[in-house]
């Protein structure tokens, strides 16, 4: 390979994991200013059009843009056109462009301008970040309105360097092909990072002065796992990076693409299955080879007014999950209340305590009643794969006065001669200490348990892991939670009824091998968990997790359970 | 017009979500919303002027709000930040 230069090394931080090996494209673009330019009367008008069209444009950009992308960064583009539709924008630059007579470029450099040096002044840490949102978000309508919006072409493959990056570039850069980016600003949390790691390609940020150290054209590696970059690299160096990149490439196919099979080493099966809220997360389900939905959370049909609450706005959500995955669909009823959304507002001292999940149910019959009949109608169309699962149960005289309204509510689809499920599976989430004491009495009137470990933990050890001052006591590996989880097992082994897991212990590799261990086969995750879960899971036996299971009931604390799960799989 | 002290309590402050969220919400009600906070008042219903009040956990923020809807308007306004903006870390 042909080499110019020495080799050197630029150190900065991993944004995104990975290794790319190519030529730099370096794109300096320098601070811009824009002169204050004055114009005619007569052209008020068109530079008013030209700003509003700039607009347009760049919301049709951001629309188009953010239409396959994940959650996280679906959620910058968001703020982006908020920011780009402010009522103060649009009210300063026409006003700057009307009274003052500027010309449209200028009227919006301006306006934002004083928007960033209100940030500049706050001297706070985070929201300095975001002056190179405003900036380039600046740039670009400016850029726009000016119509010369066209993005610079760069030749695919290109490793791109930059001193920072709009969400929006990014996005534009990444298809047309570049392989990896390396930034002079920026941190692990901010955007780059966040999206070149939802676009899977290698990135290294704070990398100081990249721009000034390299040129298009030179050979560069970049290791987005350390957070390096090396510019003119020896033959021997790039060889080395070629066979880790081999390597790599290798591992994480194995682990995406499901070489792996849902089995330990000795024979257990078992079924890995997605924490789901949204419908655009089901792209990522389908990605990471996920069995079926194991906890529907249903709660954004709440927030979304009353319009979404109603019947027709359910079933549609309901049907797309079903229809975009296979195998068994938990959803779980409305969980609201606590810290998320009172109905009535009421002020409650102690939301966690309070009016929440099934009591609040139970109490708006109508909203039960019409979420039973929903889901009920679905299910007639998709026989035996959906299951219900009622929050916050505490005492066994609630799930009586459940089966009493889903009865009825069958009963008039009857009637009605609607079809559904009959044999529709009916369960109850364990998440608070009395349900897991009082297992074996609740095991008789359900078909089910889903354990949600996240506020199981919370009950259990009276910990809000929302307040920083004591979020540290906050040990979902705690033995205490394990003793209420091994309770639960048994009593759904005795009364023959399968017991899931819902919650972050099942995403955890500590969790995960200790609930194996119990004898739980059905996991339900966040489902970028679900590749590392099954590669741990399916690389060791059922033998060895069984083994920590019983170290971890004699365990005191959860530092212990942390070293036994060391001392038995740590190679 | 009516007028309250509420404190900022997530963690990340008033930061590009939460702002927007907040926004909306306001957008929602007929009444005018303004925020006060150290000296500066910004429209509560622009996304930049909320974030660049740049409003750090902690802080304190006096909102006014007028208008036919005041009422409700201060009401939702403050669950929503009593509430940490809807978002749960769940």
């Amino acid at each position: 390979m042909q080499q110019g230069g020495t080799e050197f090394r630029i150190s900065g931080q991993a944004g995104s994991e990975g290794i790319a090996i190519g030529l730099a494209y370096v794109l300096n673009q320098s601070n811009r200013s824009v002169a204050p330019k004055k114009i005619k009367a007569l052209q008020v008008r068109s530079h008013i059009k030209r700003f509003q069209k700039a607009k347009a444009l760049f919301l049709e950009e951001i629309e188009e843009l953010s239409k396959n992308l994940d959650k996280a960064t679906r959620e910058i583009f968001e703020a982006q056109k908020h920011i780009v539709s402010d009522v103060e924008i649009d009210d300063k630059v026409i006003r700057l462009i009307e009274k003052e007579r500027f010309s449209v470029d200028f009227a919006v450099f301006e306006t934002f301008g004083e928007f960033i040096e209100r940030l500049r002044e706050s001297g706070s840490e985070i929201f300095q970040q975001r002056i190179v949102d405003l900036e380039n978000l600046r740039n670009r309508l400016i850029d726009l309105s000016c119509e010369n919006g066209k993005q610079k072409k760069i030749p695919k493959k290109s490793i791109l360097v930059v001193k920072d990056i709009s969400p929006t570039d990014l996005v534009n850069f990444y298809e047309m092909g570049i392989s990896a980016l390396v930034m002079d600003k920026g941190g692990i949390t901010s955007h780059a990072s966040i999206i070149a790691q939802s676009l899977d390609i290698p990135c290294v940020v704070s990398a100081k002065n990249a721009v000034q150290h390299t040129s298009t054209g030179n050979h560069v590696i970049v290791d987005g796992n350390t957070g390096s970059v090396i510019v003119n690299p020896k033959t021997e160096t790039s060889e080395q990076f070629k066979k880790r990149s081999r390597e790599l490439t290798k591992q994480k196919k194995a682990i995406l693409h499901g070489n792996e099979e849902s089995i330990t080493t000795d024979g257990f099966v078992f079924h890995l299955r997605a924490n789901v809220e949204f419908t655009q997360e089901l792209d990522l389900v389908k990605k990471n080879k996920a069995e079926g939905v194991g906890l529907l959370r249903t709660e954004a049909l709440l927030y979304g007014g009353f319009e979404k609450r109603a019947e027709e706005a359910q079933i549609e959500f309901y049907s797309k999950i079903l229809k975009e995955t296979k195998g068994p669909v938990t959803v779980r009823l409305f969980d609201v209340g606590g810290d998320k959304l009172n109905i009535h507002n009421q002020d409650e001292d102690n939301p966690f305590l309070g009016w929440r999940g099934i009591r609040m149910l139970l109490d708006e019959r109508e909203i039960l009643e019409t979420q039973l009949r929903s889901i009920l109608k679905i299910s007639g169309k998709y026989k035996g794969r959906v299951l219900i699962l009622v929050p916050m149960i505490t005492d066994v005289q609630e799930i009586l006065e459940v089966k009493k309204v889903l009865n009825a509510v069958k009963n008039d689809l009857k009637v009605q001669q609607i079809a559904f499920d009959e044999h529709i599976r009916l369960g109850i989430m364990v998440e608070v200490p009395s349900v897991a004491l009082l297992a074996s009495q609740f095991a008789k009137e359900i078909d089910f348990f889903s354990i949600g470990t996240n506020d199981l933990t919370q009950y259990t050890l009276a910990v809000d892991r929302g307040n920083a001052r004591i979020c540290s006591l906050y040990q979902h590996t705690h033995p205490a939670v394990w003793q209420l989880i091994h309770q639960t097992v048994y009593a759904a082994r005795n009364n023959k009824i399968p017991v899931a897991v819902c919650g972050e212990l099942a995403g955890d590799i500590i969790g995960a091998s200790v609930l194996v261990g119990m004898g739980m086969s059905e996991l339900s995750m966040a489902t970028h968990s679900i590749p590392k879960i099954k590669h741990h899971l399916s690389n060791n036996s059922q033998e060895s997790f069984r083994q920590l299971a019983q170290k971890v009931l004699n365990s005191s604390s959860a530092e212990q359970v942390k070293a036994e799960f060391k001392a038995l799989f740590s190679q | 017009m009516i007028k309250k002290t509420v404190t900022i309590k997530n963690s990340t402050g008033l930061h590009a979500r939460p702002s927007a969220a907040l926004v909306k919400l306001a957008g929602s009600f007929k009444s005018d919303f303004y925020i006060h906070m150290y000296g500066y008042r910004v429209n509560g219903k622009s996304i930049l002027g909320v974030m660049t009040l740049a409003a750090e956990q902690g802080a304190e923020l006096l909102f006014e709000v007028s208008g036919p809807d005041e009422e409700e308007a201060m009401e939702a306004i403050v669950d929503l930040v009593d509430n940490n903006f809807g978002m749960s870390d769940e």
